[in-house]
Parts: C-alpha cells; sequence; structure tokens
C-alpha cells in the first residue's frame, strides 16, 4: 500500500479494510458505504455465506470494525463511529438480542428474581437497556468484567 | 495471510514504512511476528490490547483452511 494509495477519506479506508478481509476470506461481495454526520456504515452484500467474516458471536465482524475505526481515523481529530455490517447481521443480532431482553423480562417478573443474561459487548448489552427501558416492571444493570460483563434483569416489586 | 497483515498494520500506524511481517514455523503453528515504528506500538497494540486481538481474530478466521494454529505477535 503506497501512501498515494491510501485514501484520505475515512469512508473509503473502511471500504478498503474491510475489501482486503473479505479477499483473504475468499468471499465475493460489495461493500457498500453509507455515511451520516455521526456514523460510517460499511455494508457487505452479496450472495455469500458471511458466517466466516461474522464470526461466533460476531466476534470477526466486530473486530473487523474495530480496525476499520482505527485505520480511518488514524491522524484525524474528528471522529465518528464506524460499524461494520454484512447481510443484515446487525439488524438480526439486534431483534435476537431484544427478544431475549423480553423473555429475560418476563422470567424476572413471574419469578420475583433477578435474572442474568449470556456476555455481551458494550453495544448488545446497551441495545438490552433501551429495549427494557420502557418496561416499567424491571430495571437493568450490567455486572461483572469485560469480556464476561452481562446484563442482569431485575424485577421492581412494588408493595 | 502475511500479506494482510501487512496490509492492516500499516492501515493502523504513522509510519507503514517501518512496518515488518515475518512468518515463521514453532513446534507446528504458524507464527506471524509484526514490528512497528516504536511510536506507532500502541496504535496496534491498543487500550487493554484491544487492537492486537482484533488482529489475532481476523487472522484467526482467515486461518480457517490452515491445518494448524495460527499465532500473531507483535514485537516490541
Amino acid at each position: 500500500m503506497e501512501a498515494s494509495e491510501w485514501p484520505a477519506e475515512p469512508a473509503e479506508r473502511v471500504r478498503l479494510l474491510v475489501e482486503r478481509v473479505l479477499d483473504e476470506l475468499d468471499l465475493d461481495g460489495e461493500v457498500e458505504l453509507d455515511e451520516t454526520d455521526d456514523v460510517i456504515t460499511a455494508t457487505v452484500e452479496g450472495d455469500e455465506d458471511y458466517g466466516l467474516l461474522i464470526g461466533r458471536r460476531g466476534q470477526t465482524i466486530d473486530a473487523l470494525q474495530l480496525l476499520a475505526f482505527q485505520a480511518a481515523f488514524r491522524g484525524i481529530r474528528e471522529r465518528k463511529r464506524v460499524v461494520v455490517d454484512a447481510a443484515g447481521y446487525r439488524a438480526r443480532r439486534e431483534e435476537v438480542i431484544s427478544e431475549r431482553a423480553d423473555r429475560a423480562a418476563e422470567k424476572a417478573i413471574a419469578s420475583g428474581s433477578e435474572v442474568e443474561l449470556d456476555p455481551m459487548n458494550a453495544r448488545e448489552r446497551r441495545i438490552v437497556h433501551e429495549h427494557l427501558k420502557v418496561r416499567p416492571e424491571v430495571e437493568t444493570f450490567s455486572s461483572g468484567d469485560d469480556p464476561h460483563r452481562r446484563v442482569v434483569v431485575a424485577p421492581l416489586i412494588s408493595e | 495471510m502475511q500479506e494482510m497483515l501487512f496490509y492492516i498494520t500499516r492501515a493502523l500506524v504513522e509510519d507503514p514504512d517501518a512496518v515488518e511481517v515475518e512468518e515463521l514455523e514453532e513446534d507446528g503453528d504458524l507464527v506471524f511476528e509484526i514490528t512497528v515504528g516504536e511510536d506507532d506500538l500502541g496504535r496496534v497494540i491498543g487500550r487493554g490490547g484491544r487492537v492486537a486481538n482484533a488482529i489475532r481474530t481476523i487472522a484467526k478466521a482467515a486461518a480457517v483452511r490452515e491445518e494448524r494454529r495460527v499465532l500473531v505477535d507483535i514485537l516490541d
């Protein structure tokens, strides 16, 4: 990678990095970029099974997202979030986590005791907190240390 | 693999010309040793080793077709 080939635009840097990793994983796909005031989203679209790119519990695509963020804003003071997505993975994951949060809330209310969810990263824990914020019968908090940090759903018992 | 690690590491640092990635074999494992300029060490390791671990995670995914373990070391 010569200096001239490495673009100044953060979104283009994200694209190149994602393309390079796709290539190494032997996967076809188009990288579509979307940029707003606070987030750059790079979505891999294609007909392949992107399981290898996503990894167990999203760990590979999350690693790529972190590297893409670091590479995009190297030497740049003004930063925004970077999201790397593949074939609707983030939306599906959000749906699964929201459903899991609902089930934990039902269980906490029915049993009157705290329910612990599986360990999640910060972004996924935030999905749970946000999702259950509208339910007055429970409260949520995080407990433990990364990578084992998890959300606890606790019933709010009213006398 | 070596080229991808070279590409990723160069994308992370201020001084890409100082980046070297060496491939060697150790007890049957495939080992990649990454060297960067002294001032860039923090950029490829990251807070709590987050960036280094992300590099390792990508390498592990890329190594699924290898029949052996792939290790990534960042030399300081």
